[in-house]
């Protein structure tokens, strides 16, 4: 079987808070969908030393619920989220929230694309917010707080 | 640098005040304080979303990335008035992602690095997770 050469590719876009990936893979769409909704995803979502997906499993259809877990950094992690479209084999969209960490997911969507000798997937990680984004957005917010907290001790003493 | 979660006058002092209604007071105080720190969280989610939702927005931020400028320079650059340039970059700045400062009578905005500087570190670990596992991912199934 001819093997397509290219790589992974991956690029972030800062101001939106976006991934986009892709690679091409030397197998059929319906093989590469399979990876992505059964627990085959604990044999890629590993990067060595960096994170590993221990667990994972997930009602696949619209409104079905997915979770994951590992250790990221030598730290646990879950990520949990809903399937909101499930199409076989060419899209799949869910959302994705890591537990213990507030605000809105992010939509995490995957496209396939028959390409001759295989697949194209691309990868749409969209709406991640850094935890530091919004503690910088509450600066102004946490001013009033220290002044409160300087104020509320003293009136009573 | 102060510590924002602890009243300064308690941290001072070591152990707070001996009576009951001394401690009373520091529990209402830190319910108080937990309760504001619960709204700004709230707030700062609103605050970024609401920044960075409006494409023009976005826009002016990506402009602003090429190098400074000010309120006239940018409306030229998007075709818009002043105060509608204006009203925007009031936005940005109040969620801290555009810098201003006055040189002579001007008023110069730039991007201030350091929200968007921790959102790109934070970005990074996705960005290499998603090369990571795309390529073991292909690895794996061409190998089966």
């Amino acid at each position: 079987m001819s093997e397509i050469k290219t790589h992974a590719r991956a690029v972030a876009d800062v101001v939106d808070g976006l991934i986009v990936a892709s690679v091409e893979i030397a197998r059929p769409p319906e093989r590469v969908f399979q990876a992505l909704t059964t627990p085959e995803i604990t044999e890629w979502w590993v990067n060595p030393g960096v994170f590993d997906t221990r667990k994972w499993s997930g009602d696949v259809r619209v409104g079905g619920r997915w979770s994951a877990s590992g250790i990221a950094r030598g730290a646990p992690y879950t990520l949990e989220g809903e399937f909101l479209e499930v199409d076989p084999p060419r899209k799949l969209v869910q959302t994705w929230s890591r537990l213990g960490m507030d605000g809105e997911p992010s939509v995490l969507t995957y496209l396939l694309e028959a390409i001759d000798g295989g697949t194209r997937l691309t990868v749409r990680h969209a709406g991640i917010v850094a935890p530091e984004q919004r503690q910088n957005m509450s600066a102004g917010w946490r001013t009033s707080c220290d002044r409160l907290s300087e104020i509320l001790p003293t009136q009573k003493r | 640098m102060r510590s924002p979660s602890l009243p300064r006058r308690e941290r001072e002092n070591g152990i707070p005040g001996t009576g009951a209604q001394s401690r009373a007071l520091t529990h209402f105080s830190k319910y108080v304080i937990n309760r504001l720190q619960i709204m700004s969280r709230i707030h700062a989610k609103t605050d970024a979303f609401r920044a960075i939702a409006d494409p023009t927005r976005r826009a002016i931020l990506d402009r602003l990335r090429a190098g400074p400028a000010n309120a006239g320079t940018l409306a030229a650059d998007f075709q818009s008035s002043r105060p509608a340039v204006s009203k925007h970059l009031k936005v940005l700045r109040e969620a801290r992602l555009v810098v201003d400062t006055k040189i002579g009578r001007e008023r110069v905005y730039a991007v201030n690095p350091v929200p968007l500087q921790s959102v790109a570190g934070w970005l990074e670990g996705y960005r290499s997770f998603w090369q990571a596992s795309l390529t073991r991912l292909k690895r794996n199934l061409e190998a089966k």
